[in-house]
């Protein structure tokens, strides 16, 4: 039988929770970053000139058809050869920014094309400037429809940047690696990640349909 | 309501997943078990030549292999390599996953107290390794650079340590991660076996130079605690194939010189 002693997890506690810290900054910081990025890219994809529009599906293709793990390689390895040296916080970061957008794009792209034209040529009508008219009646229904999507994306992002400890990065999963190859508890210190992951996850799936509720009710009710 | 359920459901399969893991034991094992089976699981790394390599047919090879296969051999079963990593192979082996590792384990007294050791089949120098043109000859020097290792190994180890308060040590997964973050400078030195090093000189001659040694280690093949009679034939096998000359002619083979004194008692 194997005797579970969560005693050397417990007396390094203070490693995981700071690694946890820096996974719940690593992938909040990579989803505003990343979501601004793809709201940017999904309205030039949906009405910008063809040479822009090609260049951003080249870029969803190549991040959307790789492993996470060699793009971070890339970034942490292969930049330095071209003169850009990041920390391995930075590195994860931007590795996540750019995973994060890719996948983005496409599901705020999809939001947009729900978006019936007929609404569009009213707000128009209505005399509307194009901004106001992405701003007020393409990208707010757009993101009520997409936002189940997008939280999952956001789970998603989050439990991939358990890899940045590839990296040297120490997040939560590199700290578990440190504890446990320190104490060889490694049922225990797995085990306790693993609940501190699914903890994570369900705190921000329910601050995420808290948002959803506050900000996308509908219909609205004034 | 939907997240109320979505909690309760993850809970339940939190637990579920803790009660799989108490049923498995790090049980002992004989000889006797293994011939049975007609097969031995043996650990070992790939990514540490070359004690561990994946040679072009994409097989687990090496100074660790060959050890490896001469002993299934002497026990008259297959052998079945499995590779593992520097920080999981502990794990692997306590939780049943191999039979015994033949991982360029190094003996330390926080691993024995987890696995059992055999004698030294291999023996390796550990020193600091890093760029030429940065001053770091002793330990006080290392504060305010970067220095690379694999997690866990005993490079990381002897350098927490010795590191002054403001060394940056970036632990990364394996040994050619940290040499790839050596190259690519990253990391302006790393914890690096006499092994690695002599692989570097080759890759990079001139760019990097040996800093300081940190320690001589021995390493030993490491069975599940209590198996004791398995633990006494590797020991009878290992001293067969000292005396033999086999050990020697592995040694030559992947390391190109005889078998270092230390390991030849």
């Amino acid at each position: 039988m194997y005797q579970f002693d969560f005693l050397p997890v417990i007396g390094a506690f203070d490693q995981l929770v700071f690694g946890a810290w820096l996974t719940i900054k690593l992938s909040v910081g990579a989803m505003m970053i990343g979501l601004a990025l793809s709201i940017v890219f999904a309205w030039a994809k949906t009405s910008g000139p063809k040479p822009l529009v090609w260049a951003i599906d080249a870029y969803i293709e190549i991040i959307r058809n790789t492993p996470f793990l060699v793009q971070i390689f890339f970034i942490f390895f292969g930049l330095p050869a071209l003169g850009l040296r990041l920390t391995p916080n930075s590195a994860a970061l931007l590795a996540l920014v750019v995973n994060f957008g890719a996948y983005g794009t496409e599901i705020i792209r999809s939001g947009i094309e729900s978006i019936h034209k007929g609404q569009i040529e009213a707000g128009t009508a209505l005399g509307l400037t194009r901004l106001q008219v992405f701003r007020l009646i393409v990208l707010k229904p757009a993101l009520r429809a997409i936002f189940p999507a997008l939280t999952s994306q956001f789970i998603y992002l989050m439990l991939t940047s358990s890899v940045v400890s590839v990296i040297s990065a120490d997040d939560l999963a590199a700290a578990g690696n440190n504890i446990q190859s320190q104490t060889f508890a490694s049922f225990e210190v797995y085990f306790v990640i693993t609940a501190i992951y699914l903890a994570m996850s369900l705190a921000f799936s329910l601050l995420f349909s808290l948002v959803d509720k506050r900000y996308f009710a509908y219909p609205i009710n004034r | 309501m939907n997240f109320m359920k979505k909690t309760t459901a993850a809970i339940l399969g939190l637990s579920l997943l803790a009660a799989t893991a108490s049923t498995d034991k790090a049980s002992a094992e004989t000889p006797e078990e293994i011939k049975k089976r007609g097969s031995v699981n043996i650990g070992m790394l790939v990514d540490f030549p070359p004690f561990g390599i994946m040679n072009e047919n994409n097989e687990p090879d090496g100074y660790d292999a060959d050890v490896a296969r001469a002993l299934a051999e002497d026990l008259g079963v297959k052998v079945n390599l499995v590779p593992v990593t520097g920080p999981n192979r502990i794990p692997y082996l306590v939780s049943n996953q191999v039979d015994l590792l033949v991982a360029s384990l190094g003996v330390t007294p926080e691993r024995a107290e987890k696995v059992d050791f055999s004698d030294p089949y291999a023996g390796i120098s550990i020193s600091l390794y890093g760029q030429v043109d940065v001053d770091l000859s002793s330990a006080e020097k290392l504060a305010g650079h970067n220095i690379g290792v694999a997690r866990a190994s005993t490079q990381d180890v002897s350098i927490t340590k010795i590191a002054p308060e403001g060394a940056n040590i970036q632990r990364f997964d394996d040994d050619a991660s940290a040499v790839q973050a050596l190259l690519s400078g990253q990391v302006e030195a790393i914890g690096a076996s006499n092994t690695v090093i002599a692989e570097l000189e080759k890759i990079a001659p001139e760019r990097f130079e040996e800093k300081f040694e940190l320690r001589q280690q021995v390493q030993g093949i490491a069975v599940r605690p209590g198996s004791d009679a398995l633990l006494e034939h590797i020991n009878a096998f290992l001293a067969k194939q000292k005396d033999s000359g086999a050990l020697n002619a592995i040694h030559e083979k992947w390391l190109g010189s005889p078998l270092p004194d230390f390991l030849t008692k």
